[in-house]
């Protein structure tokens, strides 16, 4: 299984940076106003200084009055400040977290399918829900936090700079410390943290599938092995965790103890300075609280990092969904002609061995070819490279002269359409399930495609095409949902049409009504069907014997009947067991 | 709620350490202001340069006793949440594993998938309280306490202060709760969206449709972000007022005591210290209205939790299981109480006949049985009966199948679905489903499934991994393993659907003749209407409009009844054209 691929920081940083000049406003306004809401915050510890200085002075009731509503006020327009910068901070964040899902499906839609199948589709569902908002919640509560954070602490220690110089610089001792730990830290936590997603993915697999299979569970009765399995995988997120945790322990008792060492310093020097008359005892005071007062916000611009670390571990993963080269735009946006041709394709799936040695192949528009052979020949694949999901390792198909691979994506599908015996019925209506295939589709041309294809359930539905299906509502049966998936074949009217063991899965007497409905369908256009039921391959203009990857037969039924080969003795041993009398 | 203090119950000490060290961190940033108002009143205003260096060094020190307590704490914390999160992980995963096959009928897929991917972490979230929560309620007090040796006003001001807060903030936070579940219902529906598109990915690759699936998702995406403005505007009030809130309480507290500074009833170094406290109770405050947000969160995603808990196992009419920690049935009070019948009756010991009242259907034990059904419904239909998965009147060896002990009825009939579940894991693990691990065994049902190819074509044979579902399969392949795996079991009845509809009918055959020995003197029911694999039965049922019409070989049948003949030979005369 090879996982999908994880974006690398460098990528990382140019889409945040991307992600911020296209919010270049929002973003303006967010920092404004934090600003704003920091310098209202500045005052109370400085209108305090200013309260100590004058009541040493000898002040009266009536200046300290005056002050302490100063004080009041500043707090409120700091709340109301920094309620309107969150209020926005909030909305930038839903609208980029809105982008980046939206952006995610879609490249998620865009991914070839082979990627997918093999990647499993776990972890591109833990990507879909977890690290996505893992990476909303960066980008609505995290970023925003440490901007104020930087904000606060920029001002906090310009403020003792301007009581005094060398009082600032004092300031600045603790920092060297804090600097050298996080960057220790930093360097560490991002893998850490990936291990501990990845692992946290596996336990959510785990769950998931657990409750997929749920009535497989209980038939074989695999509860206890189910239980075993996840335990594992519970004891190695534990571990993964724990793992982060020992990271943490390190980061932040360094930090925290080096909290105090500023306003240590401060006083220290103050001291000094008071004794010399350079300052005021307000001004020490004032500049003792401020560095206090930035203990609050350093605090948090170090606990956050952790979670800007977490965020962007997350949006690696959901930007490395991205990094998956897309299907191919295709260079040509139309071909001429419908003929289907196949030269010395080889193929193989990531590094093994070659499924399909070399097959040459040709199909006339309109002609209906039958592919049989042994299961694991590799029928399927030969109808996934004709219907261009892969392209052939060595070898070309093509249509009218175009390679499939060539073709713009919708495109080929609108020309070409893969029926496996896969199924799968979308969250939605009867008519989401339909119009995908045909936009342009009426509601009685969905109900004429569901008759053609024999879909006789669709009249007992409640809410005609608005009925709604699957997960937690209506649920379809095997042979319901592939009828649903052949009438979306009918609207959507393609010229070419692959049938992978397309009724293999509906019981026979389904399978035989909707193969007479299909039978319809197939007029005037080329089919190419992959057939296990050798009563498929009878009544095709010409069959194909596939064997270990290569052609071995190929003819019309009567030519290989009388050849007398591997497909003569196949037929033979069906028709016996049926007439043996 | 039950949930929560389950998960707080099951470990006491820890949750205890947690408490003791959030209150001695609290306390200890209490500290700080004391020592610098101190610092500020014997060294800096008295120009004592020994006691000014003595009280900074008390604050390093502190600060060095305060960053120890801060981390221990916070490891402490962790513990607590990870061991939440791993509990509550295993509690759902044994739940689900135990649920069976009533779970798709109550649950989707998707809830499940949002429940272990994030309610979990919310759930355990709440259990900081625990540490923080208790230390903010502690240090609340003792601030309190230092302030009365001030002066008694100022104490009473803060003692006040607190339920204004809650007052203020209560029906705030009741809001964001109503807007909070709506936000989170609609984002659990779009993640089941995205899972969905995940899903029918080789669909829309087959047809088409991803524009408009793009388009669809888009559309559901920006209906979430409205919801999430207005959620953002609620939070971002209550946020406006845990800042407000203690500031305003701040200055009050100023205002009094510079008053007093005035008149000399307190010194300036107290006035710092005191400014200093009551900053320092914005920590305790803000982890208190932090604690109730994810108190609100939480409680939302642990009734999730627990709603799923509540899903029982379906005992299908009769006795219920044996396992060890089953849930107590719930008990309907109109039920009359059934008279149990002795155990030893209830049980056939021994291979034994089942008998399907519906259709007429009789089992002969120890042969292998078809039945080809003219309707796929009714057959799967009596696969339910035979295997129990509805209520019925069969009988198995004359015994009510639903008086039997549902965990021996799944013990000893195996119902072998088309489309059962293949789990991620090795081959190996795959085919052994939960049995032993016998080699020479999985060859055996691999043979006789004829799937000893699948295993050669893949790279590490038996221990190769396959994903979920095993998608990188083809389904004919994947069929030939389903096939294996439950021969592998050997029950003592199998009743197999369709087992090779997806595979050619050389295999097929193949499969056909080593079935008969392989099944050999055990009870098998074959649904197929495949030509192929009737002819391997010892006897073959033909079920015609929801009874069996006619029993006999397949020969037998093939001469007498023309609508067998028809169904069975479907395709080889009757072309599709």
């Amino acid at each position: 299984m090879s996982r999908l691929p994880v974006a690398d920081r460098g990528t990382v940083r140019r889409a945040l940076l991307d992600m911020i000049s296209r919010h270049r406003r929002a973003v303006g306004v967010v920092l404004t106003l934090h600003s704003a809401a920091a310098v209202a915050g500045l005052a109370p510890p400085w209108l305090l200084g200013t309260i100590v200085d004058r009541v040493t002075a000898g002040a009266g009731v009536a200046t300290v009055d005056r002050l302490a509503l100063a004080i009041a006020g500043c707090v409120l327009v700091s709340a109301l400040l920094s309620r309107y910068a969150q209020y926005a901070g909030h909305r930038f964040g839903e609208r980029a977290v809105a982008e980046l899902r939206e952006e995610f499906v879609s490249r998620t839609l865009g991914l070839p399918v082979s990627v997918v199948e093999r990647a499993g589709s776990g972890d591109l569902a833990t990507r879909s829900s977890v690290d996505v908002s893992t990476v909303g919640t960066t980008v609505r509560d995290v970023v925003p936090t440490i901007v104020i954070a930087t904000v606060q602490l920029t001002l906090l220690f310009g403020a003792v700079f301007l009581l005094h110089p060398l009082l600032g610089l004092a300031a600045l001792a603790g920092l060297p410390s804090i600097v050298a730990v996080t960057r220790w830290y930093l360097r560490r936590a991002s893998s850490a943290y990936l291990t501990e997603g990845a692992a946290a993915a596996e336990l959510t697999e785990t769950l998931t599938t657990t409750a997929e299979g749920a009535r497989t569970v209980e038939a074989l009765r695999l509860a206890d092995e189910r239980v075993r399995h996840g335990t594992t995988r519970i004891t190695l997120v534990w571990r993964a965790r724990r793992a982060t945790l020992a990271l943490r322990t390190v980061f932040f008792s360094v930090v925290e103890a080096s909290y105090p060492l500023p306003v240590a310093m401060v006083l220290l020097v103050g001291g000094y300075l008071l004794t010399r008359d350079m300052v005021s005892l307000g001004a020490v005071v004032a500049a003792a609280l401020y560095l206090q007062q930035a203990i609050d916000p350093l605090d948090r611009l170090l606990q956050w990092t952790e979670q800007a670390q977490r965020g962007f571990a997350s949006y690696a993963r959901v930007l490395g969904v991205g990094m998956v080269a897309p299907e191919p735009p295709g260079t040509t946006a139309s071909s001429r002609g419908e003929r289907l041709v196949v030269r010395g394709a080889r193929f193989s799936y990531s590094d093994g061995p070659d499924v399909l040695h070399g097959i040459d192949l040709e199909v006339q528009p309109g002609e209906r070819l039958a592919v049989v052979g042994p299961s694991g020949a590799g029928k399927s694949t030969l109808a996934r490279l004709l219907a261009g999901i892969d392209a052939p390792r060595q070898g070309v198909v093509s249509i009218g002269g175009c390679p499939v691979t060539d073709l713009d994506p919708a495109e080929r599908r609108r020309r070409i359409a893969l029926v496996t015996q896969e199924h799968h019925v979308f969250i939605g209506s009867v008519r989401d399930n339909l119009s995908f295939a045909a936009p342009d589709a009426t509601d009685d041309q969905m109900r004429a495609a569901l008759l053609t294809v024999g879909a006789e359930w669709f009249a007992e539905l409640p809410d005609d095409l608005d009925t709604q299906l699957g997960d937690g509502a209506r649920q379809l049966g095997a042979a319901e949902a592939q009828q649903l998936a052949l009438a979306r074949l009918v609207l959507a009217d393609p010229h070419t049409l692959i049938l992978d063991e397309a009724t293999a899965a509906l019981d026979p007497s389904t399978a035989r009504r909707t193969e007479r409905a299909l039978a319809a369908v197939l007029v005037g256009r080329t089919v190419i069907a992959i057939a296990h039921r050798l009563n498929t391959a009878h009544d095709a203009d010409r069959v194909a014997v596939l064997a270990d990857g290569r052609i071995t037969e190929i003819g019309s039924h009567d030519e290989l009947v009388a050849a007398g080969g591997a497909y003569a003795a196949l037929w033979r041993s069906w028709h016996t067991r049926v007439d043996e009398r | 709620m039950r949930y929560l203090w389950w998960l707080v119950r099951c470990q006491p000490w820890r949750v205890l350490r947690g408490s003791l060290l959030g209150t001695a961190w609290m306390i200890g940033l209490a500290a700080r202001p004391y020592l610098i108002a101190r610092a500020v009143d014997d060294g800096l205003r008295a120009r004592d340069t020994r006691a000014l260096a003595l009280w900074v060094a008390a604050i390093v020190v502190a600060g060095v006793g305060l960053s120890y307590l801060g981390i221990m704490r916070h490891r402490t914390m962790t513990f607590i949440r990870e061991d939440a999160k791993a509990r509550s992980a295993e509690v759902l995963l044994r739940h689900l594993s135990r649920i069976g096959a009533a779970l798709p009928r109550r649950v989707g897929a998707g809830e499940v998938s949002t429940i272990g991917g994030s309610d979990i972490d919310w759930t355990a979230q709440v259990l900081t309280l625990t540490g923080p929560g208790v230390g903010a309620v502690v240090a609340y007090g003792v601030i309190a306490v230092v302030l009365w040796s001030i002066s008694p006003m100022l104490a009473l001001c803060v003692l006040l202060g607190v339920p204004v807060v809650g007052l203020v903030v209560g029906p705030l936070l009741r809001r964001l709760e109503r807007a909070e579940s709506v936000y989170r219902q609609q984002q659990g529906a779009l993640t089941a969206r995205s899972g969905d598109i995940v899903a029918g990915l080789r669909v829309l690759a087959g047809v088409g449709g991803r524009d408009l699936f793009t388009r669809r998702y888009a559309a559901r995406s920006q209906e979430l972000r409205a919801e999430g403005y207005r959620v953002g505007a609620v939070n971002s009030w209550i946020d406006a007022a845990t800042v407000a809130i203690p500031g305003l309480f701040l200055a009050a507290v100023v205002w009094l005591t510079a008053r007093m500074a005035v008149t000399g009833d307190v010194t300036i170094g107290e006035l710092v210290a005191v400014y200093g406290y009551v900053a320092t109770l914005i920590v305790p405050v803000w982890f208190l209205l932090e604690g109730s947000h994810q108190l609100i969160r939480g409680r939302v995603a642990a009734r999730r939790i627990a709603d799923l808990l509540t899903v029982t196992p379906d005992d299908v009419g009769g006795p219920g299981r044996r396992w060890p920690d089953a849930v107590p049935e719930p008990r309907r009070p109109d039920a009359v109480p059934e008279p149990r019948r002795p155990g030893g009756l209830a049980v056939p010991d021994g291979p034994a006949d089942l008998h399907d009242p519906v259709t007429g259907l009789t089992v002969r034990a120890g042969r292998l049985t078809g039945v080809a059904a003219d309707d796929p419904a009714e057959a799967l239909a009596l696969a339910d009966r035979l295997g129990r998965y509805v209520v019925s009147g069969v009988t198995w060896g004359g015994v009510p199948l639903r008086d039997v002990a549902l965990d021996e009825v799944r013990a000893r009939i195996l119902v072998a679905d088309h489309d059962s579940y293949l789990f991620a894991g090795t081959l190996r693990d795959i085919l052994r489903a939960g049995a032993d691990d016998d080699e020479e065994r999985i060859g055996a049902a691999l043979r006789t499934a004829s799937a000893q190819d699948v295993v050669d074509a893949l790279p590490a044979g038996l221990d190769t991994p396959i994903d979920a579902r095993a998608r990188t399969l083809s389904g004919g392949q994947r069929q030939r393993l389903r096939l294996a795996r439950a021969l592998h079991g050997e029950p003592e009845v199998l009743i197999l659907i369709d087992p090779t509809s997806a595979v050619d009918a050389h295999t097929e055959a193949r499969i056909a003749d080593r079935l008969h020995s392989a099944r050999a003197g055990r009870t098998t029911v074959l649904i197929a209407t495949s030509p192929l694999l009737l002819g391997r039965a010892d006897l073959v049922a033909h079920l015609n409009g929801g009874r069996i019409t006619a029993t006999g070989s397949h020969a037998d049948l093939l001469d007498r009844d023309p609508a067998y003949r028809h169904l069975v030979a479907r395709g080889s005369e009757e072309a599709y054209r």
